[in-house]
Formats: C-alpha cells, sequence, structure tokens
C-alpha cells in the first residue's frame, strides 16, 4: 500500500477548477517531484495535501501501521502530528524567535509534560526539555545551523532560512516532507547544497520527499518519479527521463503545437 | 553545581532579601504608611500587568478587557468573605475567583480568539463591559454603590509572596513548551500550525493564564482597597494595566516589573502636584514612547542564568541557557 493515496481530489474556487480530478500516490521512502507552469495549481495542491484548504472533493489517505486513515477535514496542525510537514513558497518563519526557538516550537506536540510540571519546574519538565534539547542540537548540527542558533530567524540570509525552514518542518518527526519551491532565489552553489540536503533527508532521516521545483536540473537530478501538471489537472507521470520525452509537457512549457 | 539551582537560589534570595528589606524600612520608619500604600498598589499592578503581558507581549492577541477578570476576582473575594471573614475565606474566595475567571476566559476566548488585532481588542473590551454591567445589576454584588467593608485580610506581605509567586508561575509558562507555542502563533499562525500547534488551544490556554492571574490582583485589590464597586473595573482600569505592559516593553516581564515600578512612584510622587498630576503623568507617557517606541526594555530579560554561563565561560551549548 502507498505511504499517501490521493484520489479524485479537487478544489474549485468560485468558477475556476485550481485543481482538478487528482489521482496521485507516493510510497514510503520515495522522492517525488511535482511540476507544472505558473498557476498550475502545483501550490493549491500542496495546500489541499496539508490541510491548509479543505478540497471539493475527493479524498486523501495516509498509511499509518497498514490502517489508511483520510486526512480529509482534518485541521493542519493535525495533518502535521500525523507526520506530514511542509516548508512554504515564501518562507515562514518565526522571525522575532531564535533558530532554537523556531526547531524547538515545531517539537510542541511531540514532547509533553501536564501543566502543574510546566509551570512548577517538576522533573518531568526537566526531563521533556533535555529531549527536547539532544534532538535540536542534532538538527542544529545535521542542518550547520550551531553558528546561527541563537540568532533571531529575521537576520539570518536568504539560503539560512531555507535551512531552517526544512530542519523546523523535519523537527516535527513527519514521515512525509513536502518541500514548497525550495530553490527559489538561490543560486547554483546554493542549489547543489540543497540537492545535498534533500538526498540527506531522505537518507539521514528517512522521510519520504514530495518538492515543488521550477529549477529542473535540481528536478532531473533528483526526483525518481515526477508528476506533472497543468491548468490543476495531471497531464503526465513518470520517470525524469520518461517525462523529458513526454509530448504533453513538452507543449504545456514550450506551448502548444510543437509537433503539431 | 548546576547553573539552574544557582539561578533559583539567586532569585530566592533576591526575593528574601527584597522582603527583608521593606521590613527593615518599616520598622526604622524610612517607610511610612504612605509609601506602604504605594508598595502595595504596585504589587497588585505587577500580579495584573504581567499576566497581561503573557496575553499580549507572548501570544500576540490584543486583549482590552483584563479590568474584567480583576473585577471576577474582587467581587469572589468582597462576596466570600463577607461571610467568611477569615484568612482561610480569603484564599478560599481567591480559589473561587480563579476558577471563575478561568471560566469566563474560556467562554470570552472560545468564540473571541479567532479575531485578529483590533477586532479582538473590541470584543475582549466588549466582554469586559459585559462583566460589569451584570455586576451593576445583580442583589448579590450591591449594584453600582458597590461592597463596602470587605475585611483587611492582606497586607504587604501577602501582596509581595503572591507578586512572586504570580511571576514565578508566568515567567516559568512564558520560558516552556507553552511558552514557544504562543510565540509562533504570535509570529506566523499558518507556520505554527503546519508544524502541529494547535493555535485555538494554545491561544485560549495563554488568555486563561492571564485571566487567572488577573482575579488574583482583584482578590488583594478587594481586601487592600477594601471597597469596590463596578466602576472600579471599567474600561480606564483595562487601560491603566495596559499602559504598563507597552510602557515597560511588550513581551518583556522585567520591563512590566520595571514600569510597573515607575508609574507608582511617579504616581506617588506627583500626588502634591494636584492637577497638574495627570498633565505631567501624560506627558511622561509621551516622552517614553517617543524615545522608546519599544518600551523601556523592549525584549530584554534579566537573566541570572545567563549571567552564570557567562562568568563561568561557558558557551551556550545546551539548549535552556534562556531561561529565568
Amino acid at each position: 500500500m502507498p505511504l499517501l493515496t490521493v484520489t479524485g481530489l479537487s478544489k474549485r474556487f468560485g468558477g475556476l477548477d485550481a485543481v482538478a480530478d487528482i489521482d496521485m500516490h507516493v510510497d514510503e521512502g520515495e522522492l517525488v517531484a511535482l511540476i507544472g507552469p505558473n498557476g498550475a495549481g502545483k501550490t493549491t495542491l500542496f495546500n489541499l495535501l496539508t490541510g491548509v484548504t479543505p478540497p471539493t472533493s475527493g479524498t486523501i489517505t495516509l498509511d499509518v501501521a497498514g490502517q489508511s486513515v483520510s486526512l480529509i477535514g482534518k485541521p493542519p496542525y493535525q495533518v502535521a502530528k500525523m507526520g506530514l510537514a511542509r516548508t512554504f513558497q515564501n518562507i515562514r518563519l518565526f522571525a522575532r524567535l531564535t533558530v532554537r526557538e523556531n526547531i524547538q516550537a515545531a517539537m510542541t506536540h511531540r514532547y509533553t509534560e501536564n501543566f502543574f510540571a510546566q509551570i512548577l519546574r517538576l522533573p518531568a519538565y526537566y526531563r521533556k526539555e533535555q529531549l527536547v534539547a539532544t534532538w535540536t542540537d542534532a538538527l542544529l548540527t545535521a542542518f550547520d545551523l550551531t553558528d546561527v542558533a541563537d540568532l533571531d530567524a529575521d537576520n539570518l540570509p536568504y539560503g539560512t532560512q531555507r535551512r531552517v525552514e526544512i530542519a523546523r518542518a523535519v523537527a516535527t518527526q513527519p514521515k512525509i516532507i513536502f518541500l514548497d519551491e525550495p530553490a527559489a532565489g538561490m543560486n547554483p552553489e546554493e542549489t547543489a547544497a540543497l540537492t545535498a540536503l534533500i538526498r540527506r533527508l531522505r537518507s539521514e532521516f528517512h522521510l519520504t520527499v514530495v518538492l515543488i521545483e521550477h529549477d529542473m536540473s535540481l528536478v532531473m537530478n533528483l526526483a525518481e518519479r515526477i508528476y506533472v501538471l497543468e491548468h490543476g489537472k495531471l497531464i503526465a507521470t513518470g520517470t525524469p527521463a520518461a517525462i523529458q520525452q513526454d509530448e504533453a509537457v513538452i507543449a504545456a512549457y514550450l506551448g502548444g503545437g510543437v509537433h503539431a | 553545581m548546576a547553573t539552574k539551582w544557582k539561578a533559583a537560589l539567586a532569585w530566592l534570595a533576591i526575593a528574601v532579601f527584597g522582603f527583608v528589606l521593606i521590613n527593615v524600612l518599616i520598622v526604622v520608619g524610612v517607610v511610612d504608611a504612605f509609601i506602604e500604600n504605594m508598595l502595595v498598589t504596585i504589587g497588585i499592578n505587577i500580579i495584573l500587568a504581567t499576566g497581561l503581558n503573557l496575553i499580549i507581549g507572548f501570544s500576540g492577541q490584543f486583549s482590552l478587557g483584563h479590568a474584567g477578570f480583576m473585577a471576577v476576582g474582587a467581587y469572589a473575594t468582597a462576596i466570600i468573605t463577607s461571610s467568611m471573614p477569615t484568612v482561610f475565606g480569603f484564599y478560599l474566595s481567591m480559589a473561587v475567583g480563579i476558577l471563575i475567571a478561568m471560566g469566563v476566559a474560556v467562554i470570552i476566548g472560545v468564540p473571541t480568539l479567532r479575531l485578529r488585532g483590533d477586532y479582538l481588542a473590541i470584543a475582549t473590551m466588549g466582554a469586559a463591559e459585559i462583566i460589569r454591567v451584570i455586576l451593576n445589576n445583580l442583589k448579590i454584588t450591591n449594584g453600582a454603590a458597590g461592597m463596602f467593608n470587605i475585611p483587611a485580610l492582606a497586607g504587604w506581605p501577602t501582596v509581595y509572596v503572591l507578586v512572586c509567586l504570580t511571576t514565578l508561575m508566568i515567567v516559568n509558562f512564558a520560558r516552556s513548551r507553552a511558552g514557544r507555542a504562543i510565540q509562533a502563533i504570535r509570529e506566523d499562525e499558518i507556520a505554527a500550525e503546519a508544524s502541529g500547534i494547535d493555535p485555538t488551544k494554545w491561544k485560549l490556554a495563554a488568555f486563561v493564564m492571564g485571566g487567572a492571574t488577573a482575579a488574583i490582583g482583584g482578590s488583594l485589590h478587594a481586601v487592600y482597597i477594601q471597597t469596590i464597586a463596578p466602576s472600579d473595573f471599567g474600561i480606564m482600569n483595562s487601560i491603566a494595566i495596559l499602559i504598563i505592559v507597552v510602557l515597560g516593553g511588550v513581551g518583556s516581564m522585567t520591563g512590566t516589573f520595571m514600569a510597573a515600578i515607575v508609574l507608582g512612584v511617579l504616581d506617588t510622587v506627583l500626588q502634591s502636584f494636584g492637577p497638574l498630576r495627570m498633565v505631567i503623568y501624560a506627558l511622561a507617557l509621551i516622552l517614553i514612547m517617543v524615545f522608546k517606541p519599544s518600551g523601556l526594555l523592549g525584549r530584554y530579560e534579566v537573566s541570572i542564568r545567563a549571567w552564570f554561563d557567562r562568568k563561568g565561560g561557558q558557551h551556550a551549548t545546551s539548549n535552556s541557557d534562556r531561561s529565568e
């Protein structure tokens, strides 16, 4: 059974079919890319999958220990608890919190203590904070953020902010991580570093990765499978090699009638 | 010894020292009844304002209804101590006031905390007005005339101890999982929700916590002033507490302490200026806001722990060195 299964997913804004009748699946440990021209509905699809916007129709199910659990109608924080983490196209960090606090905040639902342990600083509080500290330090090291750990997030350079956002998503201990245009605005060196980082998400953190990206070299380099979206519809699915040869995809990107 | 214990002991020492100092000054005669009154007012204001700072500064919810929660605590104490004029009755009434205030905070918070900024301010202001109007019209609260002859069951020592306790709890709350969650929501609610944080739950937690401490302040107010009326808990009283928070620096508990003390002293000193008092007071506020728009301390917090860490030459390697 695939980790994530989507059938007949649609979202209609007024008269516009932003996303129409999408069927897709993501297997455990896969690295899947979602591409398409601007306005194709990629981010809308991400928002549907992570519960930010409710779909008009269709189903989304997650495989939880052999049981398929529907994600429809669940608010984003519950979707996040079930193991779907994401980053945003326009970076959304907790600007006036430090990098460390950004990461710790994302563990709110993972390590808990009761209210009295918290305000009276009982031993349970310190045990839990120790777990948070250990996991935070591990993430800071893994994402090369130790040097900036105690700086406010909004004072960091763009590329570093992207890394913090990915680290924060990993801190929620997800099964699947959705990256919305992680390479946007990056120079070639930063993109190369990002490519390596995304590979490590899978090898070190055992995550399944779904990413939206316009940088084709990154997509062809990383993705094992690609979904191509145009005007809210899936027009092609397959390996990078197959997608590069797909006529519908070429037409979508270069304009219709290339071979006509 | 771990710095966390050293810091805790240092704070305890400071608290005990302050207590002894005030005691000595009273015995020597430096602190007369007039100054003692000022100290108690400052203490009550600190309790009220730290709770409001938790709501406004940390969770970013602009509440203008703090006096409403204060009224709940004050009336709970006035009513219960009228039939139980003992110290036990006072603490019982405080507990009842806290519970009612928490209940009221949940009732107000669930529908209104979805609102943002100025809309929330107006909604909370309205809720506080509803509380005031209810108190104005009930028989048990003696209507608009208010309640008199509330037994004097708390002096400055009680206020002092409660200032320490409520501050400790609020700071602990703000510097833990809950504090990180509410600050994350303040910074970016969408990102917080995507990170597994339930915004409604945590905003409500901060609101309820702030309401509970306001009730403590109200209880102390009732037994210290000994006379309360619904008009003591109007919108201007909410704004007076808000001024302390904004002046000290939204998001800085140390700033709230400082602002409460500065304004309390200023208010007392200006008593002798008669009608000019309010003009000078207002001018002082304007000047501070012009030259320090983020408040006296901005977001700065005093941290003995950080000081110990620096002194020990340790680098910030463990995560919890930002706590109290």
